[in-house]
């Protein structure tokens, strides 16, 4: 067993029309033993900004901290907010200094541009090789699973409410054929005048 | 042996022990396929123990990959005042992955005997399987049913043969017979124990918890079913590789009963609705 697959997880990122969503489940376990269920490994860093962070529990905090340190001194420093391009350099960088000790997440990007409100959307692996993306972005011990119900089940140009259903139904589904992520869900739907936050019932076995 | 033509006998009979005919009728099935003896299965010549350790396959950094086919389980039985109970759960992982969520893990052997599943999905359903003949054969054979002792012991001898082959099967074996009803743990390692109180599988731990502290000799049989699937239910909750439905079954005197088939989805609605 790997040790991207030690605390278990599904994350997914879906773009919609003038929106953007990030979902998450919210089981903390260790190896089969299901330990917490209210784990979101999801992150507001800026007011249209999320990040997501499958991997190695312990060290989604320590990156989100490191990431933060480095966002917030960067917008002390250029005086407005980061936009989730520069996030995302930000972020790769850091992971690729620990090229050869790597923090053990592959985080993903979630955005609409604090400026533009343009969606931004990204992921990449854990030494930090950024993966643009226009339609959805998955992570976590399920991700094989997620693209097979991403590619199924996504179309161009959703609403808020499709993109909703959309993201809730491939989450959903991923985690029940993966016995170590599920046992609840979050979802974010992120609107330029609003932030949706909903919580999904799933399996909880 | 001129002798023996004026006696009209054939010489293979009588100067051959009997040992020596069986040996050479045991030889005649062992080399017909695996339809005919069961126990007859194919493996490469020398040592089958040091193959089965040389031919395991090896991952891209080269490392042994057991051979292993373990698929997360929690099963358990015991035995009480109104006779036996036996709660299982219905998931089949290979790795992480769920590979179905409506896995029979009870075996009716026959109409006063089950057995559980625990282990490789493969071993268990075949040497199951196997044991269920034997058990019919010695019905037809004795004209009586064959006791829970008898048929563990066939089923832990035949186990016990393959030892050190990889075989990965946690059972336990219920039923009722003249003796009363009974309950045995038979594993892969040859072990074949009768208890009151088993539970088999990766979420054996957690039903353990709840059995424990819930279980009486004088338990109802409401109180006694209940307890088992509430076991099941929430080692499911914490194991990740059990799940799916809880199978819920029931022996007395008058044979085996099955009580019920509920959804772990729809036990952790009720359960917290109850909690509220």
């Amino acid at each position: 067993m790997s040790i991207m697959d030690y605390n278990g997880g599904a994350l997914i990122g879906m773009k919609g029309k003038d929106c953007v969503a990030i979902a998450t489940d919210k089981r903390f376990g260790i190896q089969a033993q299901t330990v917490s269920l209210d784990f979101t490994k999801v992150f507001q860093i800026n007011p249209h900004t999320y990040m997501g962070f499958p991997g190695l529990a312990t060290d989604i905090f320590t990156v989100y901290e490191k990431i933060m340190f480095r966002k917030r001194l960067y917008e002390l420093k250029e005086n407005r907010k980061i936009s989730p391009k520069a996030l995302a350099s930000l972020v790769s960088n850091l992971l690729y200094e620990n090229r050869f000790s790597p923090f053990f997440v592959e985080p993903m990007i979630v955005a609409l541009d604090e400026v533009t409100l343009e969606p931004y959307m990204c992921d990449m692996d854990l030494i930090g090789c950024v993966n643009k993306s226009d339609n959805f972005v998955v992570g976590g011990t399920s991700s094989s699973q997620l693209y097979g119900l991403c590619e199924a089940l996504w179309e161009p140009d959703m609403e808020e409410d499709q993109l909703f259903e959309t993201i809730s139904q491939a989450l959903v589904s991923a985690c029940n054929r993966d016995a170590i992520s599920g046992w609840g869900a979050k979802v974010y739907i992120i609107k330029k005048d609003k932030i949706i936050v909903r919580d999904i019932k799933t399996r909880m076995d | 042996m001129a002798m023996l033509s004026l006696c009209g006998l054939s010489d293979d009979t009588l100067f051959k022990s009997k040992c020596e005919v069986e040996e050479n009728e045991a030889f005649e099935t062992f080399q017909s396929d695996n339809t005919v003896n069961q126990m007859n299965l194919y493996s490469l010549p020398g040592n089958p123990v040091e193959n089965m350790r040389m031919i395991t396959a090896r991952d891209t950094m080269g490392r042994p990959i057991e051979l292993n086919f373990h698929h997360g389980t929690t099963t358990l039985g015991f035995l009480y005042q109104g006779g036996i109970v036996l709660a299982v759960d219905s998931r089949a992982t290979g790795g992480q992955y769920i590979g179905s969520q409506c896995m029979k893990k009870i075996v009716e052997i026959n109409d006063f005997m089950l057995g559980t599943l625990a282990g490789g999905a493969a071993d268990c359903v075949y040497w199951d399987r196997v044991l269920s003949k034997q058990c019919r054969l010695h019905e037809l054979r004795n004209k009586e049913r064959i006791s829970v002792t008898a048929a563990s012991k066939i089923m832990s001898n035949m186990i016990y043969y393959y030892k050190g082959y990889g075989l990965s099967i946690g059972m336990m074996l219920a039923g009722y017979d003249k003796n009363g009803p009974s309950l045995f743990y038979i594993d892969n390692d040859g072990s074949r124990t009768p208890g009151k109180v088993f539970s088999v599988g990766s979420g054996s731990i957690y039903a353990f918890g709840v059995l424990d502290s819930g279980y009486k000799w004088d338990l109802t049989d409401e109180e006694a079913q209940k307890l088992g699937q509430r076991a099941i239910f929430h080692a499911t909750h914490r194991d990740a590789y059990s799940g799916g439905i809880v199978r819920v079954y029931h022996i007395t005197k008058d044979g085996w009963k099955h009580i019920k088939n509920e959804d772990c989805d729809e036990i952790y609605d009720r359960v917290k609705n109850e909690a509220k």
